[in-house]
């Protein structure tokens, strides 16, 4: 195991990526609080796993200020915080509402400033005891380059990309690292929603067509899962990455790697 | 003032013959160089010197051709290169020896053989990468490493020989030429496969050769005197865009 005596707090912990991370911290031995507006999340059960959960609006200053206060009573320090959640507006700029922009920022990036601001002390009590406290942030591929319609949302992950590294420099000094995972297409209910819109498919193709379509266009063929994501947030988290700070790590099976592909 | 004076390499055609009219237009001396005879319809004002670029004596001799015509070279535009369309698996030595050669060494040479006089009086050296140096375009393996070569070379010029020396490079993407649309004939579907190309391009159209000579000329000019070390994308927005269809969604 390679996450024992860590305690970990997973922002959108009940949703699509967040569940599958909270999931793994907790086979790795950590002990894991799951922040989330729901006990749900964005999916529709959740199975008692072990992990604590916070409810907890991450735009919401007193919302995190509460659950880093319970995590202090608790545990005493907080090793890991991964800030994964997220929403997205599938829009472009001219049909955005200034209301969506600022929830889309509000969410994304301010909740990533909150969460860190707050739970800084509780990772430099963890990285004074000696093990390498880490931050995971996510980015996304889409803050490299742009998906069509997605406006706000490629402008919030390119902000938390520059967040990352401001964080890496100011906090590497206290023992805190810094990192961003910047996933490409991952199978969860946002990625859903982008293929289905209203339910009906898109550009005269169902579902299942549009799906497999996504998939031909990556190099593996495949899309994602949450369980990828996970992987690669265990090592960031673990003192395996211990010389690991301020990297965007993007993980999206080689999508972003290729030039257009032409159909020819 | 004196007229300034260029190297352009692979000036026979496509974009090179295109850098060489711009900067001809904007009153430079011009020399460029193929491993054919002089292009009829070349400029009679221009240099032209058969040479190989990816032999060194070639290159040396261009740069005392255009010493001997028209004095001291200030801008040194690397534009000479090959592409072979093959993956790691299929491509052999002579595939190898060919890209590696003229896209690598070539710049190499060319550089190598200009830099002396330039770290003396000042230069500047434009080099010819591409899109595909960043992201990788299938079945083009050595042409993709051979891009990113010259990325990389164009730094390190820049860092070791500034500040009498200027260096930077310009990643053109599809840039169309008679070959581009020979690929669409060949098409299953030409008439498709040309609309789904372009819906790949913010700009609604392929790039053509003077959209590289607009920026060359940019670049050999003093407006861009704090430019250097860089990588410029050309490619009317084409990789600021996800690789999906944009058809799907």
């Amino acid at each position: 195991m390679m996450l024992e005596h860590k305690v970990a707090l997973v922002t959108g912990g009940r949703g699509g990526i967040g569940r599958a991370i909270v999931g793994r911290f907790l086979r790795e031995g950590a002990t894991v609080f799951a922040a989330d507006l729901t006990e749900h999340g964005s999916l529709t059960a959740h199975d008692a796993d072990g992990s604590h959960f916070l409810k907890m609006n991450v735009a919401s200053e007193q919302d995190v200020q509460a659950a880093m206060a319970d995590v202090q009573a608790h545990c005493g320090k907080l090793d890991i915080l991964v800030n994964a959640a997220g929403i997205e507006i599938e829009k472009t700029i001219e049909d955005t509402t200034l209301e969506e922009w600022n929830q889309s920022f509000a969410v994304n990036c301010t909740g990533t400033f909150l969460t860190s601001k707050y739970a800084l002390p509780l990772l430099r009590a963890a990285a004074a005891s000696g093990t390498s406290a880490s931050i995971i942030n996510f980015g996304s591929y889409d803050g490299f380059i742009a998906d069509p319609g997605l406006a706000a949302y490629c402008a919030t992950k390119g902000a938390v990309h520059a967040l990352t590294r401001a964080m890496a420099c100011d906090h590497g000094p206290e023992g805190v690292r810094v990192n961003a995972i910047c996933p490409g297409y991952v199978d969860t209910p946002m990625l859903q929603s982008f293929f289905t819109g209203d339910g009906s498919g898109a550009g005269g193709k169902t579902i299942d067509q549009l799906q497999q379509a996504v998939r031909d266009v990556h190099p593996m063929r495949t899309y994602g899962t949450p369980d990828d994501i996970a992987n690669l947030v265990n090592w960031l988290a673990s003192d395996e990455a211990r010389y690991a700070s301020g990297q965007l790590w993007v993980l999206d099976g080689g999508l972003s790697a290729q030039v257009q592909q032409m159909k020819l | 003032m004196d007229k300034q004076t260029i190297i352009v390499t692979g000036g026979s055609r496509g974009i090179g013959r295109a850098i060489v009219d711009r900067m001809l237009a904007d009153g430079f001396n011009v020399a460029t160089c193929g491993r054919g005879l002089r292009p009829e319809d070349l400029d009679e004002a221009v240099l032209w010197v058969q040479a190989d670029v990816s032999i060194s004596s070639d290159a040396e001799f261009l740069l005392k051709a255009a010493n001997e015509e028209f004095g001291p070279v200030d801008v040194l535009v690397n534009n000479a290169g090959v592409q072979v369309e093959k993956s790691v698996l299929d491509s052999n030595d002579a595939d190898w020896d060919l890209v590696m050669n003229i896209n690598c060494r070539g710049v190499f040479n060319m550089c190598r053989a200009a830099l002396p006089d330039m770290v003396q009086r000042g230069g500047n050296i434009i080099n010819i990468g591409s899109i595909s140096g960043m992201v990788s375009d299938p079945s083009m393996a050595l042409y993709n490493a051979s891009k990113a070569f010259v990325h990389g070379l164009t730094r390190s010029i820049a860092v070791d020989h500034g500040p009498k020396v200027r260096c930077n490079a310009i990643r053109p993407g599809w840039i169309m030429t008679e070959m581009a649309e020979d690929g669409f004939a060949l098409a299953r579907d030409p008439e498709k496969a040309m609309a789904d190309a372009l819906a790949r391009h913010p700009v609604g159209r392929f790039g053509e050769p003077r959209d590289i000579s607009n920026m060359v000329s940019w670049l050999a000019s003093d407006q861009s005197s704090y430019v250097s070390g860089e990588c410029f994308t050309v490619d009317g927005g084409m990789t600021a865009a996800s690789p999906l269809n944009p058809g799907l969604f």
